[in-house]
C-alpha cells in the first residue's frame, strides 16, 4: 500500500497546496513534498525484490486488483516497483522538493496555483514509473503533460505559449503514435493475454504468443509496433531529430519547470524505451541496432555541437540533454548488463546533473536577469559560491570520475563496446564517446565567459551572493551526485538485479 | 377510416412547409415557427399511427412533445429577445460574430 | 598482522583530507589552511617513506580495497592499491615535493598577501591526492579516473587567479587538450576490458600477463576480429593519447606553456610530480602491454625523440624564465618517452625521478626569482642576481647543470642512460629508434644552450631593471625546499651508475636496476627487458659504446652551454637569437602549433557548430514547424464552412439529408 499512499498524498498535498493562500505556498508545498521523499527512501531502505518486474521477478509493494473489466481485457489496478522503477521513484520525489524550494525566489505569482501543478505533476510522475498495467501508466503518462502545459504556458517566459503548445502536441502526437502502436501488439496477441498487465504482455511477447493483426503477419507486426512505439517514446527522450520541442521548452519555462523537465520527464522516455521496446522485443531491438545505434551517436554528436552553438546558458544546457540522453539510447541497444544497467543508471545520474545546472543557470538568472553568456564576465567575483557550485556541477556533466555522469556514462561505454549485438557496436561506442570532448568544450567555453576574467556586468542589478534557499538545493544535488559517483552501487546493484533477465532468454 | 398514406402525406407537406420557411426566412420568429410546423408534422405521424395500431403509446409521445414544444417556444424567444439585444434585429443572419 | 601497508590508503587519503579542511574551515584556519596542507603531506611524506622501506625489504603489496561497481554476472569494478617498487618510489617523490611546495608555498602566497588562500590550499591537497590515487592505482580504470581528477585539479590552480583574463583561458586549454587525449585514454580502458575482462595492472590475470599469453596462442581474449598483435598495437596507441595529452607530448603539448599562468608552486608541483609525470608514469605502470608491441614502442620512441628535439628548438627564444622551463618539462618528457620507446623501463624511470626534483627545484628556483623581481618574469629585465640570492643562486645552478645532463648532477646520468639504451637497441636493428636518438642527441645541444642562457641572463651580468638591482628578499619558507632540492638534483645520479659500472667493472652499483628488479614477477624491470622486440649491439664493446655516448652527450651539452656563455655572460647581453631572423619569429611562436589548434576550435568546430545550429532551426525544427503551419492553414480554410449564417447551416443539413437518403435509396433498391 506505500504506492498507494505515496501517489495518493502527493495528489492531496497537490490540492491542499491549491487552495491555500499564495503566501505559504511555497513553504507549505516543500514541507508536503518532503513526505513522499521519505515515502520512496523508505521503499529503498526496504527494497528486497529481485529480477524484473516484467519478467517474473519479484515485485516490491505490489498491488494488483482488477479494476474494471472490458470485453476480453481486464484493466488492473497494478502497482509495484523493481530495481529499475525504483531509484527513478527516488529521483522524482527528491527532485520535486529541491525544484520546489528552488522556485521560491524566481516564482512571484499564482504561487499556490504553482506548486499545486507541481505536487500534481510529481503525483504523476511517480505513477508512471509504479504502474505496471498499461492503461493505468497510460493516463498518468499522458496526466503528466497537463501540467507541465500550465506550467510553462503561465510562468513561462516570453515566447511561453508557442513553447507550452509546441511541447503539448508534439509529446501528445507521439503519444498517440505509441499507443497505436502498442494496442496493435495487444490485439496481435489476442486470447493468450487476459489483461493489459505489462509483465503478461511482456512474458507473452518474448514467448513468442504473437499472432497477426489487421493484415500484417506476427513478424512484421512486431517490427511496425516497435517503430511506432520506439518513435512515440524517442520524442519524450528526445533524440535527434526529434527534439526541437526541448529546447524551445526549457528557455520558455522557469527554473524549477525546466528542473523537472530535464531531470525527470525525460527520463520517463528513456524508462518507457527500457520496459516496452528493449524489454518485450529484444530480438526486434537487435534487429535494429544499427539505426539505433546511429541514432544514439546522431544524438550525442550533434546535441552536443548544437550546445557548442549557443549563447543562452540555459539553451546550452538543454540541448547537452539531448547529447547526454543519447548515451542513454546507446546503452539499452547494446544489450549487456554494464549497458542496460549503465543506461539506467545514467537516468538517475543525468537527472541529477541537469537539475543542478538548471538551478544553477536559475539563481545566476535570478540575480543577473540574463543567461546570455557574452552579457556578463567574471561573475565568480561576486557570486563564489554559486560560481562554485556550477564549476562542480559542470564537471560532473563532463563527467568527472567521483561523480555520478561518469559512472553512467563509463558503464555505458563499457558495456557498449563489449557488445555483441553487432560487430559495429565498438565503432559506435568510439563515435559517441568523442561526445565528452566537446561537452567539455562548451562548458568550459561558457564558464570562463560568464563566470571568470574581469567582471564586468551592464545591467542594472546588484549581483551579490545568491541566498541560502536558492543555493540549498544545489548543494544538496552537488553531494548526491558525488555520493552517487562515489558509490554507484547504491542503486547500481538493484538496477543490474533488475536488468540481467532482460538480456536472456525470449529471443536473445 | 382515412388510410395512413393520408397522414403522412399531410404530414410530409407541413415538413416541407416548415423546412422551406426555414430554408427562405432570415427572420428569427419566422424560423421559429418553422420549426413548430416541422414538429407538428412529426405530431401528426405519432398520433396517426397511434391510431393505426390501436395503441396510445403514439399519442402520449405526442403530449410530450407539445409540453417539449412550448418549452422551446419559452426558449427560442428567450434567444429572440437577447439576438435582438445585441444586434438590434431578429435576422439570423447578422448574428455571424462567432463564427471563426 | 597489520603491516605498514595497512595504511597505504592513509598516504592518499591525508592530502584529501586537507583539502575537505581547507575547503570547510580555511578561511578560519591560520595561514589560510596552509598549515593542514603542509601537516598532510608530511604526513604521507613519512608512510611513503615507511612504505619504501618495506618494500626495499622485498615486499610488495596488491589488495582490494573498495568495490566501486559490483557486477552482477559482469566484472567488478575496483578500487585497488598496488605498490612495488615503482609506486613505492614515485610515491616517495611525488609526496616529498608535493610537501615541498605546500612549505614553499607559505613564500610565495601567504608571504605576498594573496587571497582566497583556502581554494588555493585545497586545490593543492587534492592535486596530491589525486596523483597519489593515480600512483598507487591497481588497475587501469582506476588510473584514469584519478588521472581525470589531476586533470581537474590542474583547471582549478591554473585557473586560481580567476579575476584577470589569462588564467582561465589557460586553465580551459590545459584541461581540453588534456581531455581530448583523455578522450582515446578512455576508448582504452573501455577496449581493454572489452579484450581482457580485467584491468588489473599486476597478478596471473592482469591484462599485460593475458596479452603475453595471448600472442603465445596460451590464452584467448576477444581481439574484435584483428590480429591479437595488431589490436594490442591499437589499445596501446589509444592509451598512449592519454598519456601523450597529460605528458605534453607533440601534438599535444601546447596546453603547456600557457599553464605557466598558474602560481608558480603549481608548475612545480605539475611539472615535476603530477600532471605531467601521470602520463610517462602510465606507460611505466603497464610497461609489459607495450613491450609486446614492437609498433606501439616505436612510436613512442619517435613521439619522444621528436618533442624532445621540437620543444628544446623553442626553449632558445623564449624571454619569460617560466617559459623556457615550460618548454624544457615538454623536452626533457620527450626524452622519458624516448626511453620507454626504446626499451628502456629503468632508464625512464630514472629519468622521471632526476627530472622531479630538479624540475621542481628550477621552477620553485624561478618562484623565488620571481617574488625577487616583483612577479616578473621577463629574463631581459632580470641579470645580476647572483650576489643578492645566492641561496637560489647555487640551487638554481645545481639544477641547471642537472637539466642540461653535466657530469656528475642527476640529468647526466639519467639522459645518458636514456640515450644509451636507445642507441644500443638502435644499432641492434631498429633505424626508427636509430632516427629518434639522433633528435634526442641533438636536442642535448639545445637544452645545454637554452639552460644557460636562462641562467646567465638571470644571475649574471648587470642588474638591467631597477627591481633587479634591488630585489626583494625571500624567507626560509622558499630557501629551506630550494637547498632540499638543490642537493638531490646534484645527487641522485649516484642511485644508478651504469656508465661507472659498464667502464670500470665496478658491479652492483646500479642500484635502480636491482631496486626495479625486486617487483614481482611480471611487473620487474628484468622481465620487461625480455620482452621488448629489441635487440642490443655495440659499437666495439659494450664499455666503449658507453664512453662514446656517454662522451657525445656531454660533449654536446657543454658546447651548448659553452655557447650560452659566450653570448650571454657578459655584463650587457643583447639577444643574439635576433640573428636568426624568420627561424626566430617561427621558434618564438611555436611553430605555429597553437594557431593551427586555435583555428581547429575557432575556425572549424565553431562554424561547423554554428552550420548544425542553423540546421536544427531551419531545416528540422522548420520541419516541425512546417507541419504545424500546414494544419493552420488547412484549418483556416476549411473552417469556412462555418459562415454563422443559421440558414446556411439548414441548407447543408437538407442537402445533407437528401444526399443520403438518396444514397440508401439506389443502395437498397427502393427506386427499382
Amino acid at each position: 500500500m506505500i504506492i498507494e499512499a505515496l501517489i495518493g498524498v502527493t495528489f492531496l498535498a497537490a490540492l491542499v497546496v491549491f487552495v491555500a493562500p499564495d503566501e505559504y505556498a511555497g513553504k507549505l508545498a516543500a514541507a508536503l513534498s518532503a513526505l513522499p521523499v521519505l515515502g520512496s527512501l523508505w521503499m529503498w531502505a526496504q527494497y528486497d525484490a529481485s529480477g524484473n518486474a516484467l519478467l517474473g521477478g519479484s515485485i516490491a509493494f505490489e498491488t494488483d486488483v482488477v479494476w474494471l473489466t472490458l470485453g476480453g481485457l481486464d484493466l488492473h489496478w497494478f502497482v509495484g516497483v523493481d530495481g529499475i522503477s525504483l531509484p527513478l521513484v527516488v529521483l522524482t520525489t527528491i527532485l520535486t522538493t529541491l525544484a520546489i524550494v528552488s522556485a521560491w525566489t524566481p516564482i512571484s505569482n499564482r504561487e499556490s496555483q504553482f506548486y499545486g501543478l507541481m505536487l500534481f505533476m510529481e503525483a504523476n510522475l511517480l505513477g508512471v514509473f509504479t504502474a505496471l498495467d498499461f492503461f493505468a501508466w497510460f493516463v498518468f503518462w499522458e496526466a503528466v503533460l497537463v501540467p507541465m502545459y500550465f506550467l510553462i504556458g503561465v510562468w513561462g517566459g516570453p515566447n511561453r505559449r508557442y513553447a507550452a503548445i509546441k511541447f503539448f502536441v508534439y509529446t501528445n502526437v507521439a503519444s498517440l503514435v505509441m499507443f497505436i502502436g502498442f494496442i496493435a501488439l495487444v490485439f496481435g496477441l489476442g486470447d493468450s493475454v487476459s489483461s493489459m498487465r505489462l509483465p503478461e504482455i511482456a512474458q507473452a511477447l518474448r514467448a513468442g504468443a504473437l499472432g497477426g493483426f489487421a493484415g500484417l503477419d506476427a513478424a512484421t507486426l512486431k517490427t511496425v509496433a516497435f517503430v511506432a512505439t520506439f518513435l512515440g517514446f524517442a520524442v519524450k527522450v528526445p533524440v535527434a531529430p526529434l527534439h526541437t520541442w526541448l529546447p524551445d521548452a526549457h528557455v520558455e519555462a522557469p527554473t524549477p519547470v525546466s528542473v523537472m523537465l530535464a531531470g525527470v520527464l525525460l527520463k520517463m522516455g528513456t524508462y518507457a524505451l527500457l520496459r516496452f521496446n528493449f524489454t518485450m522485443m529484444p530480438d526486434v531491438a537487435t534487429a535494429l541496432v544499427v539505426p539505433i545505434a546511429g541514432i544514439a551517436v546522431i544524438s550525442v554528436i550533434y546535441g552536443a555541437m548544437l550546445a557548442l552553438a549557443q549563447q543562452d546558458l540555459k539553451r546550452i544546457v538543454a540541448y547537452s540533454s539531448v547529447s547526454s540522453m543519447g548515451y542513454v539510447i546507446l546503452g539499452l541497444v547494446a544489450y549487456t548488463t554494464y549497458g542496460v544497467g549503465g543506461a539506467t543508471f545514467q537516468m538517475i545520474a543525468h537527472g541529477l546533473i541537469s537539475g543542478l545546472m538548471f538551478m544553477a543557470v536559475g539563481v545566476i538568472y535570478n540575480t543577473t536577469h540574463t543567461r546570455m553568456v557574452g552579457d556578463m564576465s567574471g561573475i565568480a567575483d561576486r557570486m563564489p559560491l554559486t560560481a562554485g557550485i556550477f564549476v562542480a556541477g559542470a564537471f560532473g556533466y563532463m563527467g568527472l570520475p567521483l561523480m555520478a555522469g561518469f559512472a553512467g556514462e563509463f558503464f555505458i561505454f563499457k558495456g557498449s563496446f563489449a557488445s555483441t549485438v553487432h560487430s559495429a557496436m565498438p565503432l559506435f561506442t568510439a563515435a559517441a564517446m568523442f561526445g565528452i570532448v566537446i561537452v567539455a568544450g562548451y562548458l568550459l567555453f561558457a564558464m570562463q565567459r560568464t563566470l571568470f576574467g574581469p567582471f564586468s556586468f551592464d545591467g542594472e542589478y546588484e549581483i551579490t551572493n545568491a541566498p541560502t534557499h536558492d543555493v540549498a538545493p544545489l548543494a544538496v544535488l552537488l553531494l548526491l551526485v558525488i555520493v552517487l559517483g562515489v558509490a554507484p552501487d547504491l542503486f547500481f546493484g538493484m538496477i543490474q538485479d533488475a536488468v540481467n533477465p532482460i538480456l536472456s532468454g525470449g529471443g536473445l | 377510416m382515412v388510410p395512413p398514406q393520408y397522414y403522412l402525406l399531410l404530414s410530409a407537406a407541413l415538413f416541407c412547409i416548415g423546412l422551406f420557411g426555414i430554408l427562405t426566412r432570415r427572420n428569427a420568429l419566422l424560423f421559429l415557427m418553422s420549426v413548430e410546423l416541422m414538429l407538428n408534422a412529426a405530431n401528426i405521424n405519432l398520433v396517426a399511427f397511434s391510431n393505426v395500431w390501436g395503441n396510445v403509446t403514439g399519442q402520449t409521445f405526442g403530449l410530450f412533445m407539445m409540453a417539449l414544444a412550448a418549452a422551446e417556444v419559452a426558449i427560442g424567444i428567450g434567444i429572440i429577445l437577447v439576438l435582438y439585444r445585441n444586434f438590434d434585429d431578429v435576422d439570423v443572419t447578422k448574428a455571424t460574430t462567432m463564427r471563426w | 598482522m597489520v603491516g605498514i601497508f595497512d595504511f597505504a590508503p592513509a598516504i592518499v587519503l591525508l592530502p584529501f583530507v586537507s583539502f575537505l579542511v581547507a575547503l570547510a574551515v580555511g578561511d578560519r584556519l591560520p595561514k589560510g589552511g596552509a598549515l593542514a596542507g603542509i601537516a598532510a603531506t608530511a604526513g604521507s611524506l613519512l608512510l611513503a617513506a615507511a612504505t619504501f622501506l618495506t618494500v626495499a625489504g622485498g615486499r610488495t603489496y596488491d589488495a582490494t580495497i573498495y568495490t566501486w561497481a559490483e557486477g552482477i554476472e559482469a566484472v567488478d569494478l575496483t578500487f585497488g592499491i598496488l605498490i612495488d617498487p615503482l609506486s613505492a618510489m614515485m610515491l616517495l617523490i611525488v609526496t616529498l615535493i608535493a610537501f615541498l611546495v605546500h612549505v614553499f608555498s607559505l613564500g610565495y602566497m601567504n608571504d605576498e598577501g594573496e587571497v582566497g588562500l583556502p581554494r588555493y590550499y585545497a586545490g593543492l591537497g587534492l592535486f596530491t591526492a589525486s596523483m597519489l590515487g593515480f600512483v598507487v592505482a591497481d588497475n587501469l580504470l582506476m588510473a584514469f579516473m584519478f588521472f581525470e581528477l589531476v586533470g581537474l585539479c590542474s583547471y582549478l590552480l591554473i585557473g586560481f587567479w580567476f579575476r584577470e583574463p589569462g588564467p582561465p583561458s589557460a586553465a580551459k586549454k590545459a584541461f581540453l587538450v588534456t581531455r581530448f587525449g583523455d578522450y582515446f585514454f578512455l576508448v582504452g580502458v573501455v577496449a581493454v576490458f572489452a579484450t581482457f575482462g580485467t584491468a588489473a595492472f599486476s597478478g596471473s590475470e592482469s591484462f599485460p600477463v593475458l596479452a603475453e599469453a595471448a600472442l603465445h596462442g596460451e590464452a584467448t581474449v576477444n581481439t574484435f576480429g584483428f590480429a591479437p598483435q595488431t589490436w594490442f598495437t591499437i589499445v596501446g596507441l589509444l592509451v598512449l593519447g592519454g598519456v601523450v595529452g597529460k605528458s605534453a607530448q607533440f601534438p599535444l603539448h601546447t596546453w603547456l606553456p600557457d599553464a605557466m599562468e598558474g602560481p608558480t608552486p603549481v608548475s612545480a608541483l605539475i611539472h615535476a610530480a603530477t600532471m605531467v609525470a601521470a602520463g610517462v608514469y602510465l606507460v611505466a605502470r603497464m610497461y609489459g602491454f607495450y613491450a609486446l608491441s614492437p609498433d606501439a614502442l616505436a612510436i613512442i620512441a619517435l613521439i619522444g625523440g621528436f618533442t624532445a628535439l621540437f620543444a628544446a628548438t623553442m626553449g632558445v627564444v623564449k624571454r619569460e624564465i617560466k617559459q623556457v622551463l615550460a618548454y624544457s618539462t615538454i623536452s626533457q618528457y620527450g626524452y622519458m618517452m624516448l626511453a620507454l620507446g626504446g626499451g628502456g623501463y629503468v632508464a625512464a624511470t630514472f629519468h622521471l625521478m632526476t627530472h622531479a626534483f630538479f624540475k621542481a627545484l628550477l621552477f620553485l628556483g624561478a618562484g623565488s626569482v620571481i617574488i625577487a623581481m616583483h612577479h616578473n618574469e621577463d629574463m631581459w629585465d632580470m641579470g645580476g642576481l647572483k650576489e643578492k640570492m645566492p641561496v637560489t643562486y647555487y640551487a638554481f645552478l645545481s639544477g641547471s647543470l642537472a637539466l642540461a645532463g653535466i657530469f656528475p648532477f642527476s640529468g647526466f646520468w639519467s639522459k645518458d642512460e636514456v640515450l644509451y639504451e636507445t642507441l644500443i637497441h638502435g644499432l641492434g636493428g631498429s633505424p626508427v629508434l636509430l632516427a629518434a636518438y639522433a633528435m634526442g642527441l641533438l636536442a642535448v645541444f639545445f637544452t645545454g644552450f637554452y639552460t644557460f642562457r636562462m641562467v646567465f641572463l638571470t644571475f649574471h651580468g648587470e642588474p638591467r631593471t631597477q627591481t633587479a638591482s634591488d630585489p626583494h628578499s625571500v624567507r626560509w619558507n622558499v630557501k629551506g625546499p630550494l637547498a632540499v632540492l638543490g642537493v638531490l638534483a646534484a645527487t641522485t645520479g649516484l642511485v644508478n651508475m651504469v656508465p661507472v659500472e659498464k667502464l670500470l667493472g665496478i658491479g652492483g652499483i646500479d642500484f635502480l636496476h636491482q631496486w626495479l628488479d625486486m617487483s614481482t614477477e611480471s611487473l620487474n624491470a628484468h622481465h620487461y627487458g625480455e620482452l621488448i622486440p629489441y635487440s642490443s649491439a655495440y659499437i666495439g664493446g659494450e664499455a666503449t659504446t658507453v664512453a662514446i655516448g656517454a662522451g657525445v652527450s656531454l660533449g654536446l651539452a657543454l658546447a651548448g652551454a659553452g655557447l650560452a656563455h659566450l653570448l650571454y655572460n657578459v655584463p650587457e647581453p643583447v639577444e643574439h637569437t635576433d640573428r636568426l631572423g624568420g627561424i626566430k619569429t617561427l621558434l618564438y611562436n611555436n611553430y605555429y602549433q597553437d594557431e593551427y589548434q586555435v583555428w581547429l576550435a575557432n575556425g572549424v568546430t565553431r562554424p561547423v557548430a554554428r552550420v548544425a545550429n542553423k540546421f536544427d532551426q531551419g531545416v528540422v525544427d522548420g520541419v516541425v514547424n512546417g507541419v504545424s503551419s500546414v494544419s493552420l492553414f488547412s484549418g483556416s480554410r476549411v473552417r469556412r464552412i462555418q459562415t454563422g449564417v443559421v440558414s446556411n447551416y439548414a441548407v447543408l443539413l437538407t442537402l445533407g439529408l437528401t444526399a443520403l437518403l438518396l444514397a440508401f435509396g439506389l443502395l437498397g433498391g427502393w427506386f427499382v
